[in-house]
């Protein structure tokens, strides 16, 4: 299903609206980018959803008598959780390489690390926000606000450029931004409507850090001694 | 027969307000559809996009709407609560019909603040276009909780349900005028996608709306009877299937 979402958000929206826009070249690319980064975001959040489905099956006890470190359980599983987003864009990803005709394998190197160390950090942001909050209820309204404003306020759809203001300024703070700017600098996209990559690599790294470190922070404290209710 | 029909009406507003937090969630996309994207995008294409997306966005909160009652015939059709309707002191066609008649209303509740932003953004019409357009809306609701019924009860798994309704929203919203004009759609789709997204229900009622309120595109009598005839086959088939349905759960 999320494929053919994707398959109709590239192949109907973008190019219809790419039709309308007037004020830069290559719309179309730039936001088949956007939507690419967006679905991995999707994808790569859903991991919390698993995490309220263990607990409601008794398994998250388990997982906390494994002979491992709390530390190398979120690790383990936002790393998994990017490769899995990952491995599931990767269709998507080779199709649309193979299209837009980029055979650098640096370039093409660059674009996947940017992809998975944004889709490792959601992974980190799904856990963190799942344990935290321990209701699946609040877990899936904060996830759909999230949804609603973190795309919309970020340049997966269009760039910072053509912002007022306020909608610039906000999506200055969002990784998403960072993520698919990153993503369309390393496929050669015009620079001129992206974000600086330097700036865009250490936010993702920052992202991606802070995230797992709040996730293995939150299960040490949430989950020990039969905590999850 | 009203009065029966009004008591589970009044049943399906209670339960459409229980969903006060997907309600909010919707409210909250909808208007970050109108307010962030089409604010940035009218900075980038050559009409002014905000305007043309407001009828678009009330139509698009209607239907998602509507659809609600969807879901919760097919769970009440897998949970067997349907045994209990029927127990019910009501006619089978005041049980049938009044759940259309709510769930078009639910929708058009929902949609009607949508709406007065739309007329904010745009102009007031006459009172009389109002009501022709509150008219419009609640047709498509009403077709459109037919339509959900109907997909409710012949997949009576909620994965199929759930699929099925991604899937008709996905080609419902992105195969109509609710995001762009049907002269743009015209050159990126062709065949039969092109017919569907001339004849969605949701074209149609975007552009009455655009009509009553932008003056274009104009408002046709072929515009009207094509939303009477979605409207028409979708209540009855939607009724036929759900009397069908409920009658079989004994």
């Amino acid at each position: 299903m999320r494929w053919f979402f994707v398959i109709v958000q590239i192949g109907i929206f973008g190019l219809a609206v790419s039709r309308i826009v007037v004020a830069m070249q290559d719309y179309y690319y730039y936001y088949a980018m956007g939507v690419i980064v967006m679905t991995m975001y999707s994808v790569a959040i859903f991991l919390g959803y698993e995490i309220y489905d263990e607990a409601d099956e008794g398994y998250v006890e388990y997982l906390l008598s494994l002979p491992i470190t709390r530390r190398e359980l979120v690790i383990g599983r936002s790393l998994a959780g990017g490769l899995r987003s990952f491995i599931f864009m990767s269709p998507i990803i080779a199709g649309f390489l193979i299209i837009i005709g980029i055979e650098d394998p640096l370039k093409i190197l660059t674009a996947l690390v940017a992809l998975y160390g944004f889709a490792f950090g959601v992974s980190g942001l799904s856990i963190t926000l799942a344990v935290g909050l321990k209701s699946g209820d609040r877990f899936d309204i904060i996830m759909g606000a999230l949804d609603a404003f973190i795309v919309r306020l970020s340049s997966a759809l269009y760039p910072q450029a053509f912002m007022p203001g306020p909608i610039a300024i906000m999506s200055q703070f969002n990784p998403l931004t960072y993520a698919t700017d990153l993503f369309r600098w390393s496929l050669n996209f015009d620079v001129s409507y992206l974000a600086n990559p330097g700036l865009a690599l250490v936010v993702l790294l920052l992202f991606l850090v802070t995230f797992n470190f709040a996730g293995i922070i939150m299960y040490e404290h949430n989950l020990e001694g039969g905590n999850w209710r | 027969m009203l009065r029966g029909m009004a008591y589970v009406i009044a049943h399906d507003f209670s339960v459409f307000f229980k969903y006060r937090w997907f309600l909010a969630g919707l409210i909250s996309m909808n208007l970050a559809d109108l307010l962030i994207m089409g604010v940035v995008f009218t900075k980038m294409v050559s009409f002014n996009y905000f305007k043309f997306l407001a009828p678009g966005i009330a139509t698009m909160g209607l239907f998602a709407a509507a659809f609600v009652i969807g879901r919760e015939v097919n769970m009440e059709t897998r949970r067997g609560y349907n045994q209990y309707l029927l127990s019910l002191p009501l006619r089978r066609s005041e049980l049938v019909f009044g759940r259309m008649v709510a769930g078009g209303a639910r929708g058009l509740l929902y949609a009607i603040p949508l709406l007065i932003l739309a007329m904010v953004i745009l102009r007031f019409p006459s009172a009389i276009e109002i009501g022709l357009i509150l008219f419009a809306m609640y047709l498509l609701g009403m077709g459109i909780s037919g339509l959900a019924i109907s997909l409710a009860v012949a997949l009576r798994s909620f994965e199929r349900f759930t699929t099925a309704r991604s899937l008709l929203y996905l080609l419902l919203v992105f195969c109509s005028t609710v995001f762009y004009p049907i002269s743009v759609l015209q050159q990126v789709l062709n065949g039969p996608l092109i017919l569907f997204a001339r004849i969605n229900p949701l074209s149609t009622v975007s552009d009455l709306l655009r009509g009553y309120m932008m003056g274009t595109p104009p408002v046709t009598l072929l515009s009207w009877l094509e939303l009477l005839t979605f409207s028409t086959v979708f209540i009855l088939g939607g009724a036929g299937l759900y009397a069908l349905a409920i009658q079989r759960s004994v």
